[in-house]
């Protein structure tokens, strides 16, 4: 390590935040994954943003990359440096700073472990919901970094679905605030979703801003015990498919259970059984015992040798015993153990879990399975010997044809420990050249010089270092078509059959009076490509539309003259739905109505009930992204989109993302493009992640005095009730002036909607003027929507976009429509 | 006899299984008082034990820097150890570590020091006589008190010692040793003033109230010979500074039904020579204590000080090489009982109302190294009107472990700043403990913060109660009838 730099970092950040002794430096030679050792050049550990700053930019000016590291516990190798890369250890920034009560948000420093906040937070009724399976030890820092779930993700969400901020320190020194003030004043592209899952490549998250959710009310916790994983399995998905949604579901193998029961952790799990099912609901105390008592049969009838339940906090603390003890007593039996990480599709489960159970036998090694069932994320764990070369050789193997398997069966190499130094390798299997080039593209928007924990997430480029995102494909490849260079609307609608495309006065009446040149309706994400390609040869500009019912409606129409619409409407069909999966694939033009009459023939929905959706497509709905009324408990559109077919302003299909709940193989990039008004690329395909529909939907409408409303609302949200939705409108039913209805609308099964509609009742004071119920109630949000009620949150203040945010944006669009073929960028 | 700087690795690597069961999860890093604070990996559990690795595969030497410096910042308060998932054995591997390091590269001159004068019998006595002079001659609470003042004016209070503070202390540190001494010795005066507080208040209150409870007489006086006979560890410091706390655990214990003897031959127990890694003379003092307490033969050996009571219930692993005493060994360590232990499998017992506000800091080496947990607050709750309000950060070090404030002052001070900082933030108005080297390290914090709230040993209180309680016999309190 240079003397002048161990110099300036401890004039920076202080005497005992530099570390550059050789043998100290031992200590941060591994992560959790101790198949990885890289010693760094050294190690600081800063306390402030504006030694975060400083410090990267002296490290820049030394030419040295940088290593951003939270506790260390990741288990993919991601916070080790290589090449003597320094660490940046955020041990220091353990501060929570700010506790907003209120409107259910924190602001914390990226040090503060995760478990640290949830104990801080109990105080209010509230936790932060994500819940790794080391949150006694992790970081938010490293949480953000990889994107982490937990067992209690089923129903709340991976961490990305509650991180609505973040400050970054980039590779250059600057400082991007991205997002914040709980998420409502998102405007522009969802960086704060990129970055979430982006490993520590994209720079140091200083500060994250988190969303928060009241505390369960109640939980009942089951036990089933199986011969059988295979009928476990079976259990998961028919919880799911009957239209229960447990905070939890996790699944121990039999292996698994004899080496707990073996251990000093016994946790009194019959040692024969071939695989335990732990199955948690939380929330309403009301409904929760007739849930577990459905999930109880359902086990019964897959075969359950027996079920247990808790009935105090330490029977609970009992049945999850084996689960959480399951890591560390496979640790002592084994030399060495490798916890993989895999999503499968839900109902590829027990063909999954037969399939490896085939490759260990095969490999002749033993695996156990613990993992998150729920989610279908699965955690073989292969125990070995690392002395036994031999052995490490056929694990390896075993390891790369289980990635296979799970790719295979529709899953993805990884669910949430992320791709590190240790899945670089597979990434080939879940992105062709095109998304790998893309993903490289937006790490050097974020990191141009790529001194960012380098080597890591992304295999080396082909050809080698030629890390170049910039334009893809372009003009220049293609201009010589057919000789000349072609130029005008005329080039492009050459390209489609003439059933395909209107001019002219037909595309005015089909648009309605707006003033583009010609619609055209490809059929495929190939046409659309092929439409892309040309446009941008003859600087045609395009604008993406679905059905056309929003033209326009924010991007603003692309420069130049002689505009074509590209509707997707011929491309509409349900592409791929299983309900017991609770995922659905779908092509752009497909109605959103037409959708939710798919979903609800299974008693499913998507609700996410943003302005203009029920007039409009799948593809537009993902375009505007934006958030309804129920956000807080299905999320914004961003946390529905699982993943994406998109064609780029540079003509390149993109497939990203799947179509499983949890994957964090590569860069989020369906974040980017979701929402982004079709600047970045035209929409051809989403798969999507559905909910069961609830029993019962009513909406309790109140009406009095507007501070009389107000009063009652701020009254509901102080009371931690879950109520789903709480709206004020100021035209109230009435009509009269100073007056308001707030409408309060309650989901769930009969015996907690009742519970949380008594309950509202109180809470508000007065008697509801009216209640709306079922069909009723929806389609009263629904035309609600169009309206668009008033926040009823305080201190919602959109934040301009700051200077870097919106040169990380210019680069993200340049990125993607290198030829301004697509709409400015809202 | 003194192994070979090789015999020592190979010591530590025969442990290889040991260290390998750790998996590098990184769960104990935030239960580390000196990780959480310093924020090093180096200075975390884990950390220290890559480092233990690294010296059994070759990698680092044990006589660098490096190690020297991360494992004797470690306090050996064991935190680390129901943390882990995979049950590493920390403390043990830090004893060896201690003791493999030391062997190339001695310890800190005050450590040594420390550590032959409680190692010798008549040194031990006779330093624990010049404390006692000198507490007696009350030089140190006037030092002490103004030491607080000073600090108090230059804006130094120690109850926000902190980061920016521990390194502009480190010139400092011989002087803060000293001065820490000193209020330590002081903080080990009884807490008459307290004890009078309790009093007044009593005799403002209804007097016939309190003297209703003292009714009950003591159990199992009338068949003297099926009580559980138990010999009370007299200890070092205990027997030296606080002979009251050894008198009032007999006067407890006895009063439950148990049969206290004084076992005279017994001397150093070795925690503090285990702990500090020198584990040859650890043995030799093991040994000694083993025989005499086999002598007396008792079913329980009660320790009212919870580093020795750790040390002694580890004699089995201590010993376990030496086939002629591992037997015996065992067996002693299976008799080892926490004080608070043994009050608590009796039941309530209730004495005199103590109408007292305090709070409990719970020993380390009672918490994390023998997992003692309940008992200790199922005894302050026996005490009527005793409020006991929970202190926050309780499960952390207090950064005197052993002779670790002496030897670290800086650190130590940092980390027992913390605690006094919690303790003061109760609102108790006294801090009860069950170590007397945690009473000494928050006492001396406190007094040096300027504050009058002082540490009580859980058995003093239980015995304060029943003395006023009359449980002891018609002679003494209010409560006699
Ligand atoms: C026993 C065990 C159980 C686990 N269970 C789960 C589980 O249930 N679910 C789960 O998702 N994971 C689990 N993990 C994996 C791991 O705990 C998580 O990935 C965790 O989020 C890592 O946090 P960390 O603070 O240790 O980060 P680190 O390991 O230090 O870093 C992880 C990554 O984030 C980056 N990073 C860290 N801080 C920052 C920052 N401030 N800015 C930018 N980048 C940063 C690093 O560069 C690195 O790439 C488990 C691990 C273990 C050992
Ligand atoms: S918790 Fe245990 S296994 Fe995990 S790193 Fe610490 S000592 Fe090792
Ligand atoms: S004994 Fe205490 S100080 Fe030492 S490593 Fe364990 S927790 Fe940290």
């Amino acid at each position: 390590m240079n003397p002048d730099l161990a110099d300036s970092l401890t004039e920076i950040c202080g005497p005992d935040a530099v570390i550059v002794d050789r043998d100290r430096l031992l200590a941060y030679e591994s992560d959790g994954l101790t198949a990885y050792r890289h010693r760094p050049g050294a190690v600081v550990l800063p306390r402030t943003t504006s030694q975060v700053r400083r410090a990267v930019l002296a490290v820049a000016r030394h030419g040295l990359a940088v290593v951003p590291r939270g506790a260390g516990t990741g288990l993919s190798g991601g916070a080790v440096a290589l090449d003597g890369a320094l660490v940046l250890g955020t041990a220091r920034m353990d501060r929570i700073v700010e506790i907003d009560a209120p409107n259910r948000r924190a602001v914390v420093q990226p040090g503060v472990v995760n478990a640290d906040l949830s104990a801080a937070l109990r105080p209010y009724g509230l936790h932060y919901a994500p819940d790794p399976s080391s949150q006694s030890a992790c970081t938010l820092g490293g949480n953000v970094g990889e994107n982490s779930g937990g067992p209690h993700c089923l129903k709340h969400g991976v961490t990305s679905r509650h991180v609505t901020g973040l400050e970054i320190v980039l590779s250059d020194g600057s400082v991007a605030r991205l997002g914040g003030m709980g998420g409502e004043a998102e405007a522009g592209y969802d960086l704060v979703g990129v970055v979430v899952g982006s490993e520590g490549c994209f720079g140091v998250v200083t500060e994250i801003e988190v969303g928060l959710l009241p505390l369960p009310e109640g939980v009942r916790t089951l036990l089933g015990i199986f011969d059988r994983i295979e009928d476990a399995a079976r259990a998961v998905s028919e919880v799911v498919g009957v239209g229960l949604l447990p905070a939890a579901m996790e699944i121990i193998d039999g292996p698994t259970i004899r080496a707990v029961e073996e251990s000093v952790f016994a946790a009194g799990y019959p040692i024969d059984a071939g695989a335990a099912l732990v199955i948690e609901f939380d929330g309403v105390d009301a409904g929760l015992d007739e849930e577990s008592a459905r999930a109880a049969g359902i086990c019964d009838r897959m075969g359950a040798r027996e079920v247990r339940r808790a009935r105090s906090e330490e029977e609970r603390a009992a049945l999850w015993k084996g689960r959480k003890k399951a890591f560390g007593a496979m640790g002592r039996i084994a030399p060495d153990l490798l916890v993989q990480d895999a999503t499968v599709p839900r109902t590829a489960l027990p063909s999954t879990l037969r399939g490896i159970a085939e490759i260990a036998a095969r490999y002749r090694l033993s695996v156990a399975n613990v993992f998150h069932a729920g989610d279908g994320n699965l955690h073989p764990n292969i125990v070995f010997d690392r002395r036994n070369r031999e052995e490490s050789g056929r694990v390896e193997c075993a390891s790369a044809e289980i990635m296979r398997l799970c790719v295979g069966a529709g899953g993805t190499i990884t669910g949430e420990h992320g791709v590190g130094l240790d899945k670089r390798r597979y990434m080939e299997l879940v992105c062709g050249p095109a998304e790998l080039k893309a993903m490289r593209g937006v790490r050097l928007v974020f990191d141009p010089a790529g001194t960012m924990n380098p080597g890591k997430v992304l295999p080396d480029a082909p050809g080698g270092g030629g890390d170049q995102g910039g334009a893809q494909g372009g003009p220049s490849t293609r201009r010589s078509v057919g000789g000349g260079r072609v130029r005008g609307v005329g080039s492009v609608l050459d390209l489609l059959p003439a059933g395909q495309a209107l001019v002219g006065e037909e595309a005015a009446e089909w648009l309605g009076g707006s003033g583009a040149e010609a619609v055209v309706f490809p059929e495929s994400a190939e046409e659309v490509a092929a439409l892309v390609r040309r446009a941008a040869e003859s600087s045609v500009p395009l604008l993406p539309a679905g059905s056309g019912s929003r033209l326009g409606w924010a991007g603003g129409w692309p420069s130049g003259t002689g505009v074509v619409v590209v509707s997707t409407r011929r491309m509409a069909s349900l592409v791929h739905y299983e309900p017991a999966d609770l995922t659905l694939t779908a092509a752009a033009g497909m109605r959103w109505r037409n959708l939710d009459a798919k979903l609800r023939l299974k008693a499913q929905w998507l609700p996410l009930e943003t302005p203009g959706l029920w007039s409009g497509t799948v593809g537009g709905a993902v375009a505007r992204g934006g958030a309804g009324p129920l956000r807080t408990r299905y999320g914004a559109v961003r946390d529905s989109v699982l993943g994406l077919e998109v064609v780029t302003g540079a003509g390149e299909v993109l497939r990203l993302g799947g179509r499983v709940v949890k994957n964090v193989a590569g860069f989020d990039l369906v974040r980017l493009f979701t929402g982004s008004y079709g600047t970045l690329g035209i929409v051809t395909q989403a798969s999507m992640r559905l909910f069961p529909r609830p029993e019962v939907d009513l909406t309790l409408c109140f009406e009095g005095a507007r501070e009389r409303m107000l009063e009652g609302a701020a009254a509901l949200r102080a009371s931690l009730l879950p109520v789903a939705a709480a709206e004020l409108h100021d035209r109230s039913v009435a009509g009269r002036e100073g007056r308001a209805a707030l409408a309060v609308r309650v989901l769930g099964g009969a015996a907690e909607a009742e519970d949380v509609r008594t309950r509202a009742e109180a809470t508000v004071g007065i008697e509801p003027v009216d209640v709306l119920l079922g069909n009723e109630s929806e389609s009263f949000h629904r035309r609600a929507t169009e309206v668009a009620p008033e926040p009823l949150r305080s201190a919602v203040v959109a934040r301009r976009e700051d200077s870097v945010s919106s040169r990380l944006a210019d680069g993200i669009k340049g990125l993607f429509d290198p030829h301004r073929v697509l709409p400015r960028r809202p | 006899m003194k192994l070979s700087e090789d015999g020592l690795a190979r010591a530590l690597a025969e442990q290889d299984d040991a260290l390998a069961n750790c998996v590098h999860c990184g769960f104990c890093l935030p239960a580390c008082p000196t990780y959480r604070r310093l924020g090093d990996e180096a200075d975390s559990p884990r950390g220290r034990l890559y480092l233990m690795r690294a010296i059994v595969e070759g990698r680092l030497d044990a006589g660098s820097d490096a190690f020297e410096t991360h494992i004797s910042r470690c306090l050996g308060c064991r935190a680390c150890e129901p943390a882990c998932p995979a049950g590493v054995e920390y403390g043990r591997l830090l004893e060896l570590a201690r003791q493999v390091g030391g062997s190339v590269r001695p310890p800190p001159r005050i450590s040594r020091l420390l550590l032959a004068t409680f190692g010798t019998k008549w040194a031990s006595r006779l330093a624990m006589l010049g404390a006692r002079l000198l507490r007696a001659s009350r030089i140190p609470d006037l030092l002490t008190w103004a030491v607080s003042r000073v600090r108090r004016r230059s804006g130094e209070e120690s109850a926000i010692e902190s980061e920016s503070h521990w390194a502009r202390q480190r010139s400092t540190a011989r002087w803060r040793s000293l001065w820490l001494a000193f209020a330590m010795v002081s903080a080990s005066a009884p807490p008459r003033r307290l004890f009078a507080k309790v009093r007044r208040r009593q005799v403002a209150s209804d007097a016939a109230a309190a003297a209703d409870l003292g009714r009950s007489r003591p159990r199992g006086t009338s068949t003297a010979d099926d009580r559980p006979t138990v010999g009370v560890l007299a200890g070092c410091v205990q027997a030296g500074l606080f002979s009251r706390v050894n008198a009032a655990t007999e006067r407890v214990l006895t009063a439950n039904g148990y049969r206290a003897l004084r076992v005279r031959a017994q001397g150093c127990c070795g925690a503090l020579h285990a702990h500090g890694g020198d584990l040859g003379r650890a043995r030799a003092l093991a040994r000694r204590h083993i025989a005499a307490f086999e002598q007396a033969g008792v079913d329980f050996v009660a320790s009212n000080a919870s580093g020795c009571g750790a040390a002694m219930a580890d004699y089995g692993s201590l010993l376990d090489d030496d086939d002629a005493i591992a037997e015996s060994a065992r067996d002693f360590a299976a008799r080892v009982r926490d004080v608070s232990q043994l009050l608590a499998e009796r039941g309530d017992r209730a004495g005199a109302p103590l109408p007292l506000r305090v709070t409990y800091d719970p020993p380390c080496h009672l918490l994390h190294a023998q997992g003692v947990a309940e008992a200790p607050l199922a005894v302050l709750q026996s005490i009527p009107e005793l409020e006991v309000v929970p202190l926050a950060d309780a499960a952390e070090c207090c950064g005197g472990a052993g002779i670790y404030g002496l030897a670290n002052p800086e650190l130590g001070g940092w980390i027992g700043a913390d605690k006094v900082h919690s303790a003061l933030k109760t609102g108790a108005e006294a801090v009860v403990t069950g170590n007397p080297g945690c009473m000494m390290q928050i006492g001396a914090g406190l007094a040096l913060a300027g504050s009058r709230v002082r540490t009580v040993h859980l058995v003093e209180m239980l015995d304060e109660s029943y003395r006023l309680g009359g449980v002891y016999g018609d002679t003494q309190g209010p409560g006699a009838r």
